[in-house]
């Protein structure tokens, strides 16, 4: 198996990297995984239980968000799946890109004024490099997002 | 006969000696009977609040061990019996001694010795303790202000920032043995009287029937209501979601009510090519705003309701309608603030609309049904309860029992639902509030702001709702309500016509709605942000405070005028 990973998390701020994305996929006739990672961390500080529950909700946004991507790739004759993973977003990415044995993974590069995390343009350099290690896939960074 | 005789004889004496065995003293007080010297009296503070657990004793000048001893009781009332086998001496005094207290020493004059001496009770006049100043009082104050600060900055979850104050208030209690009186908050009984369990057993019987209703699919069917409705109308369609959204809010907790509806109301905004922040954003708003319709809506009012005994009635009629005004300036005012947004819909996807249909519907449709009979049960209940004295813990813990009963759900999955956290941070939050309390902080603040507002009740209306809604545009409303109870309560005996409950009130509105002029004032908006920035359309704290503030301005300014207008003009107070 090989293919492109595009981790999105949706908002305009993903268009640019999917139809990145897309246009990768159409260069190398590689198949196409849009990604979403479900990533519950901010209600540890305001309400824990209803984890469960969420979780459902969040898991169907995401499949939502994905089928919007999806649905862009379609209009360009490109077939493309969508894959929700839930837990650390990071690790995540790691892990689809070792299940696809992705040749690509394309991120966006953050923009706005999120916290810094990860994804952060200090960061984003450190965490592209463990990518190429850890899941051998090269990491392709796009203009001014933030997506996961 | 005889021996008929000698039974009942028998019988008598051996009901005579056990009752000479099991009532001690009876044989002695059969002798000579007692005469009950009693001297009665109340302590109250500065507030005239009653002032519990007072050592109050009857001391002779020169003797070491007092007369009579006693504490003085919730009410702070308290008895002295003076023994009947003493001789009542001239130099008499009664001292009272009471942790955060100066102490009080009066000597008796003949007024009260000559009563005594023949036998009569003697009622004292009323005595008024005043506050000490020490370092348990710092001590406690720092606590409270350092557990709001991890909560403002977020550093520690809300119920660890608690814990973290009511451990460090314990510690400095029982170290006081050692390290000197001084640093004597109170001990763990002391504590616990803070706890208002009647707020414990409320929210965690909501908690299990929100669990239920949650897994219904209620919420995602609604929104799809709303769409549907509005005809895919971008101006109806937010007016309507901000209409469901604060019903639903009204009887379940805001933080759930947003947790479920902001996944579905991001989806509808993307399959009709809007931003979705201008459906999020009056939603959450509505949601904090109707919310306080009811004694259930929010725990700021669950607070006040079982603090002031306000029913679920009494939210009902005395704040609905100041909601539906707040609400009107606020569907406005969301027109307006998203005017752009709501115009500028691009054309409908099909396809994402089409998801959206397969997804929304009930999909536990004899559980909403069984919800729908409970939930109908405990409304009449919390409406008509109060004829019975049924406290709303009552109702909600019946509620969520028949319903457990009913639908038999996986138990253990139902006490996973309930939300302990929440439960730990209230009962940890009482405890720390208790302690500003019993160092006398909440006086002093009472005191300031009695002097400030000068006894004229629509200046203390004013200052309890527009000081409320902007501290709890930065601070968590919660603690700062549970802190605010007892300034109103005693402001509520002092101000001429505040006896109607209407700070209660003023509080609720102020707290409730200041919610929204801030990201960090509600923990609805910060669920929505977290869910909203994880579909791509971050809410920071500057965007929040653009959008939220006007909105603060204009729900609390209709709902200020609907409070003068209840309180002061339908309903004036007693010239």
């Amino acid at each position: 198996m090989s293919g492109i990973v595009c981790a999105i998390r949706g908002g305009p701020d993903s268009r640019s990297t999917i139809d990145n994305a897309i246009s990768l996929a159409e260069e190398t006739g590689l198949p196409l995984y849009f990604l979403y990672v479900v990533n519950l961390d901010f209600l540890s500080h305001t309400t824990s239980s209803r984890v469960q529950a969420i979780s459902t909700e969040m898991h169907q946004m995401g499949e939502f968000i994905l089928l919007s991507a999806q649905s862009t790739a379609a209009a360009k004759k490109l077939t493309t799946q969508g894959v929700v993973r839930h837990g650390n977003v990071a690790d995540e990415i790691i892990n689809q890109c070792h299940e696809i044995k992705a040749d690509y993974l394309v991120l966006g590069l953050p923009q706005g004024q999120d916290p810094e995390n990860i994804f952060s343009r200090g960061q984003l350099q450190s965490f592209s490099e463990r990518i190429e290690r850890e899941a051998g896939a090269k990491v392709i960074l796009t203009g001014g997002t933030t997506d996961e | 006969m005889n021996s008929r005789f000698l039974r009942t004889l028998l019988v008598l004496i051996m009901v005579g000696s056990i009752l000479l065995l099991v009532i001690p003293g009876a044989h002695a007080q059969g002798e000579t009977p007692a005469i009950e010297r009693l001297i009665t009296g109340k302590v109250v503070d500065k507030q005239g609040q009653p002032v519990e657990s007072a050592d109050v004793t009857l001391d002779v000048s020169g003797e070491i061990n007092p007369i009579a001893q006693v504490t003085t009781q919730s009410d702070g009332r308290y008895t002295l019996i003076v023994p009947s086998s003493d001789s009542i001496p001239e130099n008499l005094s009664i001292r009272i001694q009471r942790a955060h207290f100066k102490n009080f020493d009066m000597k008796l004059g003949s007024s009260v010795i000559s009563p005594l001496r023949s036998g009569e009770a003697v009622a004292m006049p009323m005595i008024t303790l005043t506050r000490q100043i020490n370092l348990a009082f710092w001590i406690a104050t720092l606590t409270f202000l350092i557990m709001l600060l991890l909560m403002a900055a977020d550093k520690l979850h809300n119920t660890l920032a608690a814990l973290v104050g009511a451990s460090i208030i314990f510690a400095f209690s029982y170290s006081s043995a050692l390290l000197g009186q001084g640093l004597f908050i109170f001990n763990f009984q002391g504590a616990i009287k803070y706890v208002d369990w009647n707020v414990i057993f409320l929210v965690m019987g909501m908690m299990i029937i929100i669990a239920v209703v949650e897994r219904t699919g209620i919420f995602q069917w609604l929104a799809l209501v709303a769409y549907q409705l509005s005809g895919g109308r971008a101006w109806l369609l937010v007016t309507i979601l901000m209409i469901i959204t604060g019903i639903t809010s009204a009887f379940l907790d805001n933080v759930t009510t947003m947790l479920l509806m902001t996944p579905i109301t991001v989806q509808i905004a993307l399959a009709l090519g809007i931003n979705p922040l201008a459906l999020l954003m009056p939603e959450v708003m509505a949601s904090n705003v109707i919310g306080i319709s009811t004694l259930i809506g929010t725990p700021t009012n669950i607070l006040i309701g079982s603090y002031a005994n306000i029913s679920f009635n009494g939210f009902l009629a005395n704040l609905t309608p100041g909601v539906i005004l707040a609400m009107v300036g606020l569907v406005i005012y969301s027109q307006y603030a998203y005017r752009q947004e709501l115009q500028s819909a691009s054309e409908v996807s099909p396809l994402l609309l089409e998801k959206l249909s397969e997804r929304a519907h009930i999909t536990e449709p004899v559980h909403l049904r069984k919800v729908g009979w409970v939930g109908a049960g405990m409304l009449v209940l919390f409406i008509f309860g109060e004829n019975l004295n049924l406290v709303p813990a009552v109702t909600a813990l019946i509620g969520a029992t028949v319903l457990l009963v009913w639908i038999k759900p996986d138990i253990e999955e139902m006490i996973e639902a309930v939300d302990w956290t929440t439960l730990v941070f209230f009962i940890a939050l009482f405890i720390v509030v208790g302690a500003i309390q019993e160092v006398g902080l909440i006086s002093m603040i009472a005191d300031l702001i009695a002097r400030l507002v000068g006894g004229s009740l629509i200046l203390t209306m004013l200052t309890v709702i527009w000081v409320s809604a902007l501290i709890s545009t930065v601070i968590a409303n919660i603690p700062f309500t549970a802190a605010m109870l007892p300034v109103i309560g005693y402001l509520s005996v002092i101000v001429p016509g505040a006896h109607s409950k209407v700070l209660f009130f003023s509080l609720a509105v102020g707290s409730a709605l200041g919610g929204n002029g801030s990201l960090i004032g509600a923990s609805a908006n910060m669920v929505t942000a977290g869910i909203s920035e994880r579909a791509g359309y971050p809410i920071s704290y500057i965007y929040f405070l653009k959008k939220g503030f006007p909105a603060l301005l204009i729900t609390v300014g209709l709902a200020t005028v609907w409070l003068l207008l209840r309180f002061l003009v339908l309903s004036p107070p007693p010239a």
